[in-house]
């Protein structure tokens, strides 16, 4: 008997314990304080290991991918051409879009000034899709920023250092981008399933005129957190659910996120 | 125990820098190799318990200052893994002399499959709710093959680093 109350007792204490911890964690950035002491404690060190452990990495890597460097490479020349040759034949309609939606007051990538960086690092886990790049606060870069790569919008700015910055893909399960179709009648919010599993969106309202190949562009709707304009994704299937009141959809990035290099991050900030 | 810290954190840390250098962007169907989980799970099976219990800390706070997922969580599930492991340990079960040749590999690929969905069940604790959204069998999967093939010679790494302490527990 007391042995049974012995163990309630630590059952209870144990419950309660994990409960105060859980609210301590969520409320009062303890773990937000944690990762800032942890990150500026083992960073000399784990950069000294990571200069080490770097070539190793690249070596493997490049060991199991080179043919696939090369075809990529052959690949990107061709793009390359082709799309050198539809800038050229663009570079007209672009201006004349630029200054009818400068007459409209609708902010356009185009005019925004952008700041070119380095993807250094990809997520180094399967729970978050990230990517980390060469410039920080120092180039102008801040919390909110858009940024652009591979022709479509990639994620947003979350995080910042002196020399660097983190971004979030649109991928990323916790990632909402506000999407237009439709010639600008129908908005959607688009959301990440994760890095290997693109985008989907719900609640699309049925008699809507969506089909596959359909293009979804950032909506740029009053506070909202993207210019407008900036493609996101192609749509890759529609489905009804018997008995549902809205499609659901699955899309496909514009940009391709798989093979980034280089970003452009759009210094435009959601409350401008 | 003591003489052993130091080398099983420079190991460990060794092992945070090849996860995050060279297993974070050497991706098998787009899964990462969750080897700062092994480690732990390794110095477990070797029976080195307080030192497996260290060095998942270790490994797990390092990688998590470099993740945006929740802070601590990667601890949290590593914490677990060893705990398991050091029990098995213990009691010689994944003793790689003495046990048949399968028995560590095959504890160590039920630890991959059961690491991915213990880490989307923790971050539910802070209210994470997003996470199982990604490609979660996947990841399973593949750290299970992964454990199942790199436990023997990380056990073996193991009980290399526990003796320079001497004696193994």
């Amino acid at each position: 008997m007391a042995t049974d109350r012995s163990r309630r007792r630590t059952w209870t204490l144990s419950v309660a314990a994990l409960a105060t911890l859980v609210i301590l964690y969520l409320t009062t950035g303890v773990a937000s304080g944690l990762r800032s002491g942890a990150n500026l404690v083992v960073s000399p060190f784990s950069w000294a290991v990571n200069e080490i452990a770097r070539p190793v990495g690249h070596f493997f890597a490049g060991t199991v991918n080179y043919s696939d460097v090369v075809a990529q490479n052959q690949k990107l020349r061709f793009q390359l051409g082709e799309a050198e040759e539809r800038a050229n034949q663009g570079w007209a309609y672009a201006r004349q879009l630029q200054q009818l939606t400068t007459e409209l007051n609708v902010p356009f990538v185009g005019s925004l000034p952008t700041v070119a960086a380095q993807v250094t690092t990809l997520s180094p886990t399967n729970f978050a899709a990230t990517v980390d790049i060469s410039k920080g606060r120092d180039s102008g870069i801040l919390v909110g920023m858009p940024v652009v790569a591979n022709g479509g919008l990639i994620g947003s700015v979350i995080g910042t250092t002196p020399h660097g910055a983190t971004v979030r893909l649109i991928t990323d399960t916790a990632s909402l981008v506000g999407v237009t179709f439709n010639a600008g009648k129908t908005d959607i919010v688009v959301s990440g399933r994760g890095l290997n599993s693109g985008l989907s969106a719900s609640s699309v309202p049925l008699g809507t005129s969506i089909v596959q190949g359909t293009k979804l562009s950032t909506d740029g709707l009053n506070g909202g957190l993207f210019p407008a304009g900036l493609p996101v994704a192609t749509v890759k299937t529609v489905t009804l659910t018997p008995g549902a009141a809205t499609y659901n959809l699955t899309l496909q990035p514009a940009a391709d996120l798989r093979h980034l290099t280089y970003v452009d991050v759009v210094l435009w900030e959601p409350s401008s | 125990m003591r003489r052993l810290l130091i080398p099983v954190t420079l190991v460990t840390l060794l092992i945070v820098a090849i996860q995050l250098s060279v297993f974070s962007s050497l991706r098998f169907a787009g899964v990462v190799i969750m080897i700062v989980w092994l480690w732990p799970l390794a110095m477990g099976l070797a029976g080195l318990t307080a030192l497996a219990l260290w060095s998942a800390v270790i490994a797990g706070i390092f990688f998590d200052t470099h993740t945006t997922t929740p802070f601590g969580l990667t601890a949290v599930v590593a914490l677990a893994l060893a705990y398991g492991a050091s029990r098995l340990g213990r009691e010689g079960v994944g003793d790689l002399e003495s046990a048949a040749w399968w028995v560590t590999p095959l504890i160590a690929g039920g630890a991959g499959l059961l690491a991915p969905p213990l880490f989307v069940g923790a971050s539910f604790f802070t209210l994470n709710f997003s996470l199982w959204r990604d490609s979660l069998l996947a990841a399973m999967v593949v750290n299970a093959v992964a454990f199942f093939l790199l436990a023997r010679p990380m056990t073996r790494l193991a009980r290399w680093v526990g003796s320079f302490g001497g004696s193994r527990r």
